[in-house]
């Protein structure tokens, strides 16, 4: 444990104590000094009881003073918040009154003696005794409101001034009880030095800054009134001071001195500086306003939901602000026409005839602050009821949103700071303006966002996710789309007798446009693709790949734009028979490793892109092609995107390198020479964006297993 | 990409340099769309700086195929290059277009 925590747990009950004992034994010294008194003045009964030493009753007058002045510096702080007119308030109707409790008193004892004049001093002693009570406990409440202004908002100096300050004076105390009378000299030292010490003190009326110029006027009476309640105080007891009567030794004299000195001295003061302050409170209070709207609007504009809003914002804080006599506001949409407005205290006939002035000197669109409209060319002749005129556009870096018209009856109404709280304003609401834009704007694009997801999801499903399997050939596959959706695409359907039908294309162009076109092929590949019922023999039952070709030509004729076309080539495989036939419609060529012949080439045909010629003279471009293969056949189906590739050099991955890929491992299986594939692409175009759609198709064939078959 | 026109009474040449893709195909576009194309018997496209096309520049190149024909406006490619030439060819526009080696075929036709 620390010795300054041990030093608190040991002597903080016994503070505490002490604390709680101030009140009565306050009350027992003013009863000890009221008993002490009436002694004195009573011959009768000091008889009786024999009088006390004067040492008792300087004794008791010190204690209760000091028990009066520990008790209320033991209060709470009496300031509120900010609330120093409350202060003030409270401190003239509490102890203020006690001033003409003083008053009465002292007359009732008037009037008593007036009435019923006598010797005896008892009475004058009770209300001269009760009277010093109330003075003391008044002092004690105006000091300690006091120090809370002081203190306001002070540095730690300042505190431990206060502090030093409250030592000394509590030290006077002791000089009028010792009954030490220090020599002349001195004594104006030490109360002079002490006054000097107030006074240092007393400059300290940061408060008043916090006012505003109805408080100020509030605060001047207030100080006034106590004051007042001071000099009645001061009066009664400098009046007595020459009463016969008087018996009691005098006060605290040094101490009670410079208490009143302070306190009025302060109040004095504080009036001054009040009174001082009262001509520019105006301005201050209008600086503050401006702040104030400011920060308002700020706030307010955050919360504005839309541009209506928003401006409203702006022109009722820039009409109360400036305060304007008359104001308008044009708001103008993109293309300078004028959306809305609002106006205030002014017809649409003198705006236009403003506005028109203004446009005819090119003064609509600038900053402009004109205070003396009567004397000035063009405003003369419209005989206006007005002198002064701002304004103040409100436009940002990319775009012009309007302006804002301010209108004051008389001439040299506006300043520079108008101009530029005006600014500060319009600047504001320029940049919610484009918050809100831009806001707008995001949660758009997080829509379009959303969509293209659901899009892409929706695209997904088109593509086979179940390759179709079977002991005669196996079939690696692979698609990357470049954007959220893309315009590659590759289907598989079976068709009765062992035969496999393998679609593969590209759409001209990328993105949703493209992703609607390959949805659509792949609806055109299941519809054609159907058997026919009236077909004579087998082979008509399911159209060959050249007759699916013009079909699908025919079909997409209508509904594809005109710069659009689509590749594709179509594969109708026998595996009973080990042949298959095709069609290439613009589509890559297909390349191709002959397990006989050992060697890797593509097939060359020729055959026309599908949307190219939009009608029936396309049968003539369109060839189909029949090759028998043999097990171990690789055949390797692929849209541009795979050749196309970009390297670092921007160069094109190509059919030549595609061509080795297949050479150097067309003895894997499909799978494994489809990675093999998109290794060495992925490797070549390392760094760079994906320019086009990818798929890949690596099918390779293998012997004839029957048996296996079931 | 950058286009250069020069013209004769009957023939247009559009000299190509640079890629045709999607945002460059939009310039050509705008070219071959201008009502005065029409009114030439000939447009030439000078390949020779062409180093790639993009389906969107085959795109803009269809979609005035028909138009030519039917307006008797022949289009004629020339000089072009190796891989471009593939390009038009895997497509099946060699059979199409007229595509020939140089500038003076391209004149004499």
């Amino acid at each position: 444990m620390l010795p300054r925590q041990r030093y608190h747990i040991l002597f903080m009950p016994f503070l505490q104590k002490l604390q709680s004992a101030v009140l009565p034994l306050t009350v027992l010294s003013w009863v000890v000094l009221l008993s002490s008194t009436l002694l004195h003045a009573n011959a009768a009964a000091a008889a009786h009881f024999g009088t006390p030493p004067e040492w008792v009753t300087l004794t008791a007058q010190a204690m209760f003073v000091a028990g009066v002045f520990l008790y209320q510096r033991a209060q709470p702080d009496l300031l509120r918040g900010t609330d120093f007119v409350g202060l003030l308030r409270r401190l003239v109707l509490g102890p203020g009154l006690l001033a003409i409790g003083c008053v009465a008193l002292h007359l009732v004892e008037r009037f008593v003696q007036f009435s019923t004049p006598t010797p005896d001093r008892t009475l004058f002693a009770v209300v001269y005794t009760v009277n010093l009570a109330l003075f003391v406990v008044f002092l004690a409440n105006t000091k300690y409101a006091w120090r809370s202004l002081v203190l306001f908002r002070a540095s730690p100096t300042i505190a431990s001034n206060w502090a030093w300050f409250e030592v000394l004076l509590g030290a006077t105390l002791l000089l009028r009880l010792l009954n030490w009378t220090p020599p002349l000299t001195l004594s104006y030292i030490i109360i002079g030095g002490l006054a000097m010490f107030g006074i240092y003190l007393s400059s300290h009326q940061k408060w008043i800054a916090y006012l505003n110029r109805r408080q100020k006027w509030e605060a001047v009476l207030m100080q006034l009134a106590l004051l007042l309640c001071m000099t009645i105080f001061v009066a009664y007891f400098l009046r007595i001071a020459q009463d016969p009567k008087l018996v009691a030794p005098t006060p605290q004299h040094a101490f009670l001195l410079l208490t009143v000195f302070f306190a009025a001295f302060y109040a004095l003061m504080g009036l001054l500086v009040t009174l001082f302050n009262l001509p520019t409170a105006g301005i201050f209070e209008q600086k503050r306003e401006e702040i104030l709207s400011l920060q308002r609007l700020t706030q307010l504009i955050q919360k504005g939901q839309n541009e209506q809003e928003v401006y409203d914002m702006l022109f009722d804080a820039a009409v109360q602000t400036v305060e304007a006599d008359a104001a308008w506001l044009d708001v103008e949409n993109e293309l300078r026409g004028t959306l809305h407005g609002k106006r205030y205290n002014i017809d649409e006939e003198t705006i236009t005839a403003i506005r028109t002035l203004l446009a005819d000197y090119n003064l609509g669109h600038i900053e402009y602050l004109n205070n003396d409209l009567p004397n000035s060319g063009g405003f003369r002749g419209l005989d206006l009821k007005l002198g002064s005129l701002i304004v103040m556009p409100m436009r940002s870096a990319k775009r012009q949103y309007g302006s804002l018209y301010m209108l004051k009856e008389q001439r040299q109404g506006f300043d520079r700071e108008n101009l530029g709280i005006l600014q500060t304003f319009t600047t504001q609401t320029v940049l919610s303006i484009e918050n809100l834009h831009l806001m707008a704007n995001s949660l758009q694009n997080e829509r379009v966002q959303e969509e293209l997801k659901i899009a892409s999801s929706v695209q997904d499903s088109l593509i086979p996710k179940n390759l179709p399997i079977d002991n005669w050939f196996e079939i690696g596959s692979h698609a990357r789309a470049a954007k959220e959706v893309g315009g590659d695409f590759y289907d598989f359907l079976h068709l009765p007798g062992k035969r496999l039908a393998i679609l593969i294309g590209d759409v001209s162009g990328k993105g949703i446009t493209a992703a609607f076109h390959m949805a659509q092929m792949k609806g055109i590949f299941h519809a054609l693709m159907q058997e026919n019922p009236l077909a004579k023999d087998d082979r008509e039952k399911f159209p060959v790949p050249s007759k699916f070709m013009s079909m699908a030509n025919r079909a997409l004729t209508h509904c594809l734009e005109k710069s659009s076309f689509i590749t594709a080539s179509l594969y109708i495989i026998d595996y009973e028979h080990g042949g298959f036939v095709f069609a290439r419609a613009g589509h890559c060529h297909t390349l191709y490793y002959h397990s006989i012949k050992e060697e890797v080439s593509y097939f060359h045909t020729a055959g026309l892109g599908l949307g190219i010629i939009r009608n029936d003279s396309y049968e003539k471009h369109i060839k189909n092609q029949f090759y028998d293969y043999n097990p171990g056949d690789v055949m390797v189906i692929y849209t541009d995107g795979i050749v196309e590739a970009r390297g670092a050099n921007q160069e094109e991955y190509g059919e030549e390198r595609l061509k080795q890929m297949l050479e150097r491992n067309y003895y894997l299986e499909a799978d494994e020479i489809k990675q093999q594939i998109l290794h060495d692409l992925d490797e070549f175009s390392a760094g760079q964006p994906m320019h086009d759609d990818q798929t890949l198709l690596v099918i390779k064939f293998k012997a004839a297993q029957p048996d296996s078959l079931s | 990409m950058k286009i250069t026109q020069q013209s004769t009474d009957n023939t247009l040449t559009l000299a190509l340099d640079g890629e045709l893709d999607a945002s460059s195909s939009v310039l050509l576009d705008t070219e071959l769309t201008k009502p005065d194309v029409l009114k030439y018997q000939k447009v030439l496209i000078d390949c020779q700086k062409l180093n790639y096309i993009s389906s969107a520049g085959l795109g803009v190149f269809i979609s005035h195929l028909q138009q030519f024909q039917d307006a008797g406006v022949k289009l004629v490619f020339f000089n072009m290059q190796e891989k471009v030439h593939n390009v038009f060819e895997i497509l099946g526009l060699d059979a199409l277009m007229t595509i020939v080696p140089s500038a003076v075929e391209a004149s004499a036709i």
